[in-house]
């Protein structure tokens, strides 16, 4: 290996504007040419400020106090974001590739070639180049980012969990044009999931929950003699699964489940079909009783959020769909607590406290309204003279204080150890999402729909996710998932929806 | 919004919109100017004829739509027109009553200004209605030398604008998601205001934030080439014989 | 001073193609009011002079308003609203920016922002001059524009001002500023 250095830091320190807790402390770190590192570290660490920071976006486009003694940064670089939905400036396909060739200067004649290309590449098919980007999913998008990625031909390649997104088989397919593609470039790489992928590094350097180097070495190294920080800092390794719940017998994750099955029927799909632009998905019959857990898997854009999107009846369906027994009607049935695939869109307050603190208020506000309704019948037809002049509702069960006292709880459960009063805008993508399913999970509603919960996770996060779901599925909570994790579907689900060609199966598990 | 996007596009092309839209831009502008510091209710008369005629022959718009769009423009320039013509400056008085005060000079200029806005309208229409803005801003950079960050962040706006519109609906989704009861009470309108403007220009910004960064990302060079090509035609010289006649045309009328 | 990057651009132009398409739909409400409520509708009219001063308090760089006013515009007349709005926009800006740029760009009070939109609304009236709207009665001509002053000083000082100040506490701001200086020092201890 040549010994030039393609980028580097030396004592780099930087905070967020008006934090008090620097990311980075004195951080030095080298990275010779050509060289392939991995980066791992637990959800919030400062992995992917440190990527934005070596490439130059940090202070070019983002502002950030940084100041170090030496940084060297590469001259012509890519970067694939972690959130899908944040890195395209076009609001098409080609467009937005094209835009990469024209600042290449690539002469129009060559630009729908190299276009289908690099499509091929990545396994992106689509209808037609003049696509909006719009319309595809999530995993199509992070397809595409990479894809715009590989056409700009860099140096050095910046991957922020490149493939959180994919479906198993997508992420072979990645990686394999990760490889195929990258092989004589610098690549640095942040990805929590390394299975499969570790042999193409030759440096793996893992980082601790403050953002200092724990470990520096090749991959067999790390993974053989730094072992216990990594299970100290809940970092994936391989095995972890096996390793950590063999620990748990199989009961504590699910209730046992006897030959005859005398548990409510929840919800209920018929006939059931839903569409959406050109898309169709047909559900003949599919039913989730109290505590199941139900995971929904299938390809990337085949339709996973778009059933659940149906299913909190955030779009229209035709068919037959009951809940707890009665048809549903037009707006998001009170039994049904949602997580949004992209966890921004959960987001309705201002500080990450707040978000917490409504769950919980709506919680106790639904609790005390149940002990109400049969008082009141007449609330439905409620004249809108009278909304107007009606007093706002007090909330007299819970104070403040109970409330706060609360949420902070849930959150450090989830290790949101930030400050509270944060905008829920300024956390890592991580550690959005947990922030995102935590104001799902402590709303305690009978059924939860998780659009891909665990993305983005360490393993201590996803771990203590998983276990807090297994609480509420033994509590008689109905637990609806999209995921891509094998492993949870194998470890953790009553029944798997397997979509596929427009079509839901059904298949149950016994346990 | 797409509804509104597609009530802009032609029914058919005519040489109209294969014209280079920037030489229509420059052409256009210049007559605007020249109308804009003049005072000649003729020129006016002259322009608005010969726009006119170019503007409902061949804008490749069906006749009813082209008249609805002058709806608003009509409306205005009369609106202008009568203010002026009521409270406007004169000795020669005809009429007054109150505050109304109305002279000849008032009329004068009344009539003036409702025709110079009347004209002003029709040559913005017929911009709006023969060159999309993305061509002309390809255009600009291309035939122009206009600055690529400008135009591409003017772009990267426009396209933003129909996600404004999803952005309300996705908001309204997360509150219903998130059981944010509706406001009630005296102050509901106000609430309900803040509740969604807010958070989408914040919103906004934050996209124009990231887009930037995308932009930064994917290596933004002013030194371009470009996917959507812009040229020249021979109907770019019927444009500017056009224009050239009908300027020629209106000073004769002018004159006389 | 800090100049205006890439990034900056494309927020203040977003900003302004916000405004525009604000302003659109005031320019429809403003033609209604325009012959019902002869010179009350002024009173509306600061809305014009609204994007500039914004983007300023905004993003709090050199060029902001001007940009802002100068997109704000463009949009304007890209959907019908007449070719002359870009000269109105480039001369409102400017008269916003100069405000700013006389404070040396480290001002951004309510009184700071109130004047930029006085001087929007003052450049507007030096081509309202040559387009022949001022050609009114003395009385007429101060009423007209005293009220438009006052709507300017609504507008942008009190509006522009406060919204700001609401967009602060969604944190967005913390993108777009140029971050202060001490905090870097203090890194370099
Ligand atoms: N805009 C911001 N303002 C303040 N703090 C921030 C902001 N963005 C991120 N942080 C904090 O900085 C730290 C590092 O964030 P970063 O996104 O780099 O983490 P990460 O290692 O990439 O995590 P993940 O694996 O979850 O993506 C986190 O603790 C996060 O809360
Ligand atoms: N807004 C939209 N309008 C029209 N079609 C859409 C829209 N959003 C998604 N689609 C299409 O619907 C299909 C299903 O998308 P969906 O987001 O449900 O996929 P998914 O299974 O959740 O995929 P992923 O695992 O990548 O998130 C895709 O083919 C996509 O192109
Ligand atoms: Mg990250
Ligand atoms: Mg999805």
């Amino acid at each position: 290996m040549s010994t030039t250095t393609a980028l580097s830091v030396t004592k780099l320190r930087a905070k967020y504007s008006g934090e008090k807790q620097l990311v980075f402390n004195d951080l030095t770190l080298a990275i010779p040419q050509g060289q392939k590192l991995l980066l791992l570290g637990p959800s919030g660490c400062g992995k992917s400020t440190l990527l934005q920071i070596m490439s130059g976006i940090v202070p070019d486009a983002v502002q950030m106090p940084l100041h170090s003694e030496h940084i060297t940064k590469p001259s012509n670089w890519g970067f694939v974001f972690q959130d899908p939905d944040t890195q395209f400036c076009m609001s098409y396909v080609d467009e937005e590739l094209a835009f990469v060739l024209e600042n290449l200067r690539i002469p129009r004649e060559q630009m729908e070639l190299l276009m289908n290309e690099v499509l091929n590449q990545v396994q992106l098919k689509l209808p037609a180049l003049h696509t909006p980007i719009a319309e595809l999913s999530q995993g199509m998008k992070q397809r595409l980012a990479l894809a715009a990625v590989l056409l700009l031909k860099p140096d050095v390649v910046f991957l922020d969990e490149p493939s959180a997104l994919l479906d198993p088989e997508g992420k072979l397919q990645i990686w394999q044009a990760i490889r195929r593609t990258l092989s004589n470039h610098t690549v640095i790489v942040v990805e929590h999931h390394i299975n499969g992928i570790l042999e193409w590094f030759d440096r793996v350097v893992v980082f601790n929950r403050q953002g200092d180097i724990i470990a520096d070495d090749q991959p067999k190294v790390v993974f053989e003699q730094h072992k216990p920080f990594l299970m100290q800092e809940g970092i994936w390794y391989p095995n972890i699964w096996e390793e950590h719940f063999q620990a748990l017998p199989n009961s504590a994750i699910a209730p046992l489940l006897d030959g005859v099955d005398h548990r409510p029927t929840l919800l209920e799909l018929e006939n059931f079909s839903i569409e959406r632009g050109g898309f169709r998905l047909h559900v003949d019959y599919a039913a989730a009783k109290q505590s199941d857990w139900i995971t929904i898997i299938g390809r990337n854009g085949a339709g996973k959020s778009t059933l659940l999107y149906a299913l909190a009846r955030l779009l229209n369906s035709n068919g037959s769909y009951r809940i707890l027994g009665a048809e549903a009607t037009d707006d998001i049935p009170d039994s049904i607590s949602y997580v949004f695939q992209n966890p921004e869109l959960q987001f309705i307050a201002d500080r990450i406290i707040d978000e917490v603190t409504h769950s919980l208020q709506v919680k106790h506000a639904s609790i005390e309204g149940e002990a109400t309704t049969d008082q009141a019948p007449e609330s439905r037809a409620n004249h809108w003279l009278h909304r107007l002049l009606k007093p706002k509702r007090k909330n007299k069960t819970a104070p403040k204080e109970q409330l706060i006292a609360e949420a902070s709880q849930a959150l450090e459960q989830l290790h949101l150890n930030v400050p509270y009063e944060r905008h829920p805008y300024e956390l890592s993508i991580g550690q959005k999402r947990r922030l995102s399913v935590l104001t799902a999970l402590v709303e305690k509603r009978s059924i939860i729909l998780l659009d891909e919960p665990t993305f983005g996770q360490d393993a201590r996060s996803t771990f203590v996710m998983l276990e807090w779901l297994a609480r509420l599925q033994a509590a008689g909570i109905t637990i609806i998932m999209v995921t891509h994790d094998e492993q949870i579907v194998r470890r953790f689900s009553t029944q798997v929806w397997e979509i596929d060609q427009q079509m839901l199966t059904v298949t149950s598990r016994k346990r | 919004m797409n509804n509104v996007l597609n009530w802009f596009t032609p029914s058919y092309q005519t040489w109209l919109h294969r014209c280079n839209p920037s030489l229509k831009f420059l052409i256009l502008f210049a007559i605007m100017l020249f109308v804009f510091f003049s005072r000649a209710l003729e020129l006016y008369i002259g322009y608005i004829v010969c726009l006119s005629i170019l503007l409902w022959s061949s804008c490749g718009f069906p006749i009813r739509k082209i008249a609805l769009l002058h709806i608003p423009i009509l409306f205005s320039s009369l609106s202008s027109g009568i203010s002026l013509t009521l409270f406007g400056r004169g000795n020669d008085v005809l009429w007054q009553w109150w505050i109304i005060k109305i002279s000849s000079e008032s009329i004068h200029s009344g009539i003036l200004i409702g025709t110079k806005s009347l004209l002003i309208g029709i040559i913005g229409l017929l911009l709006l209605l023969t060159s999309p803005p993305v061509k002309l801003l390809y255009s600009f950079m291309q035939q122009l030398r206009f600055p690529a960050k400008y135009a591409y962040a003017f772009l990267a706006g426009l396209r933003l604008v129909p996600f404004m519109i999803e952005e309300v609906q996705l908001r309204r989704r997360a509150l219903r998601i998130r059981r944010v009861q509706r406001p009630t009470g005296i102050t509901a309108v106000y609430t309900t205001i803040k509740l969604y403007s807010i958070p989408l220009i914040a919103q906004a910004i934050r996209r124009a934030h990231r887009i930037g960064i995308a932009m930064v990302a994917k290596q933004f060079n002013q030194q371009r080439t470009y996917y959507y090509i812009t040229g020249f035609s021979w109907h770019d010289a019927a444009f500017v014989i056009f224009a050239l006649a009908c300027t020629f045309v209106t000073m004769l009328f002018t004159a006389l | 001073m800090k100049k205006l990057q890439l990034v900056d651009i494309v927020v203040i132009i977003v900003i302004g193609i916000v405004f525009g398409v604000i302003m659109k739909f005031w320019d429809d409400l403003y033609s209604v009011v325009k012959p019902m409520l002869p010179t009350l509708r002024q009173l509306i009219y600061g809305m014009w002079f609204m994007v500039g001063p914004f983007a300023a308090l905004l993003i709090r760089k050199p060029g902001a308003a001007l940009l802002a006013s100068l997109a704000g515009a463009s949009l304007s007349a890209i959907v019908g609203n007449g070719f002359e709005v870009l000269m109105y926009g480039f001369i409102q800006g400017l008269g916003a920016e100069l405000v700013f740029l006389a404070f040396r760009y480290r001002k951004y009070s309510i009184a700071v922002a109130g004047l930029a939109g006085i001087m929007s609304c003052a450049g507007g009236f030096l081509l309202d001059l040559s387009y022949g709207y001022a050609d009114l009665e003395a009385w007429a001509l101060i009423v007209k524009y005293g009220l438009r002053v006052i709507s300017a000083f609504i507008f942008t000082g009190i509006f522009a001002y406060y919204i700001v100040q609401a967009l602060e506490k969604t944190k967005v701001t913390s993108l777009i500023r140029p971050i202060d200086d001490s905090e870097i020092e203090q890194l370099k201890q």
